[in-house]
């Protein structure tokens, strides 16, 4: 375990600097104009962030205005006892609701609560793997979707949170078997 | 789905913020326009003609409960006296935490500070060191209306400030990838993971540079290389794009890779992640790529079977191309 865990975290260190140097490389041997034909892709990224913008504005500023207003706290309090049925300590359900919606939302969460309970604190373990086993899902489907215009996002949105929804229940039970 | 989820979290927002702030009016949980019994003292006594005099402020846990109906322990500050043609007015508590509701009438009056600032109606009798006498506060009201709406406005502004800051990673790997298209190497990666891949992608032809950006996205994300994995994710949706017969409706091949995304195997933690976690990482990611694993088997599970529902169905425009085409 720990040998593979130190080969990847190697790995992830070099991958970056290795794509960055191999592919250029690699064009270079294939006689491929390397310098032109980067800057030709490279034109794209203004366009694809600039395309973006109207999607990320659409979803972050209704976000932004549900949690101000107050109507997470009370979803939160709805689902506690719902919750506490399958086994869910109500600690970390603010982290499971807020987790699609905002990142670094659900990181200041994290941090909270390693102020609150402590970096071995089982419930800082159950929310710190909710963090790293999904993604802000209603971001990437903006993201992702406003990138090339799609509007009808048909089942995307459902699957996400139905894939969420069972990391969240996965992060408690896997953390408890793990550490108990 | 996402229009209907849209919409309720703004209306939501609205009826939320509403209710809270007709309960807070109608419970008069600030206290609009009534006194704060306080005691003030004076180190050497009361100047009636002084602009600007400090002052220490006490309030204490009994007249706080009796006041506001919430429980504070002594309240102890240091403050500065304003005497001015408007009358006296109090500044004090800088910076220092206050117990609610005394924390939000701060935030709501004070824009550009951290003062709590609040007239003193009755008189002062010069030379006094010690005067009980009672703080008047601005009117504080409609809190959550005015919270949503500067959200709305905040809010806006974060999503061009985020997409703005994307435009350099964005550019470096478009570039990149155009580069590994152009040399061959992502036919390569494509021939080699396409038997695995085109499994979950059943839409996308043989051969297909489509495939290859999907491998180059999900590796990416597996190695936690967040500003990696966007770009590559990005060129993916691209080439799906190209094989959509529909402008702005998602094929299921698309779906496939959001859900992919959303829920990927997470073989080194992503990099935010690390940064707060520190060394205590290292218990977690045995958990981490266990959920993750899991997780997305019930991504690509769900993706598919939502798929197949009829409701889903009916608009999948490759279906419709068939059929016309047929």
């Amino acid at each position: 375990m720990e040998t593979i865990k130190s080969v990847l975290d190697l790995f992830s260190v070099f991958i970056l600097p290795l794509i960055i140097v191999g592919f250029p490389l690699y064009g270079i041997v294939k006689k491929v104009p390397v310098y032109e034909v980067f800057v030709d892709g490279a034109k794209e990224g203004f366009t694809v962030a600039v395309r973006i913008i109207p999607y990320l504005v659409a979803i972050l500023f209704a976000i932004g205005m549900f949690r101000a207003s107050g109507a997470l706290d009370f979803i939160i309090d709805g689902l506690r006892p719902l919750l506490g049925v399958v086994g869910i300590p109500p600690e970390v359900i603010p982290m499971g609701v807020l987790r699609p919606l905002t990142g670094s939302g659900s990181a200041a969460i994290v941090l909270d609560m390693i102020n609150q309970f402590g970096e071995d604190s089982i419930l800082v373990k159950m929310v710190a793997t909710m963090f790293g086993s999904t993604e802000t899902t209603f971001y990437v489907i903006a993201v992702y979707f406003g990138s090339i215009n799609i509007r009808k996002t048909r089942h995307a949105l459902p699957a996400g949170l139905i894939a969420d929804f069972a990391a969240m229940l996965l992060a408690v039970y896997v953390v408890k078997l793990l550490f108990t | 789905m996402l229009n209907y989820i849209w919409a309720g979290l703004i209306i939501l927002s609205l009826v939320f913020a509403l209710v809270s702030d007709v309960g807070d009016l109608s419970k008069n949980r600030y206290r609009n326009g009534d006194p704060l019994p306080v005691l003030l003292h004076f180190e050497e006594g009361y100047r009636a003609g002084a602009v600007r005099q400090p002052v220490s402020v006490t309030i204490r846990s009994s007249d706080y409960s009796a006041f506001y109906g919430s429980d504070a322990a002594d309240l102890n500050f240091d403050g500065m006296l304003i005497q001015a043609s408007g009358g006296r007015q109090i500044q004090f508590a800088d910076g220092e935490s206050l117990p609610e509701p005394l924390a939000t009438i701060r935030t709501e009056t004070s824009k550009r500070d951290e003062l709590l600032r609040g007239k003193l109606p009755s008189a002062i009798s010069p030379g006094a060191v010690d005067v009980s006498t009672g703080v008047v506060f601005p009117r504080v009201q409609f809190v959550k209306m005015t919270a949503i709406t500067r959200a709305a406005f905040d809010f806006a502004e974060t999503a061009v400030t985020l997409a703005l800051g994307l435009i350099g990673a964005l550019a470096l790997w478009m570039g990149l990838i155009k580069i590994a298209e152009e040399s061959g190497m992502l036919n390569s990666i494509v021939r080699f993971t396409q038997p695995v891949i085109r499994r979950l992608f059943p839409e996308i032809p043989p051969d297909h540079p489509a495939l290859g950006m999907i491998v180059l996205n999900l590796t990416a994300n597996m190695l936690g290389l967040g500003n990696a994995a966007t770009p590559l994710g990005l060129k993916a949706m691209e080439e799906l794009q190209k094989l959509n017969p529909s402008e702005d409706t998602a094929t299921n091949s698309m779906v496939m890779l959001l859900a992919l995304n959303t829920a990927s195997v997470q073989l080194v933690p992503p990099v935010l992640l690390v940064a707060i976690m520190g060394l205590a990482i290292n218990q977690l990611m045995a958990a981490i790529i266990i959920v993750t694993a899991l997780s997305a088997v019930v991504a690509i599970t769900s993706a598919l079977l939502l798929g197949r529902l009829k409701r889903y169905s009916k608009d999948d425009p490759m279906r419709i191309n068939q059929t016309e085409a047929a």
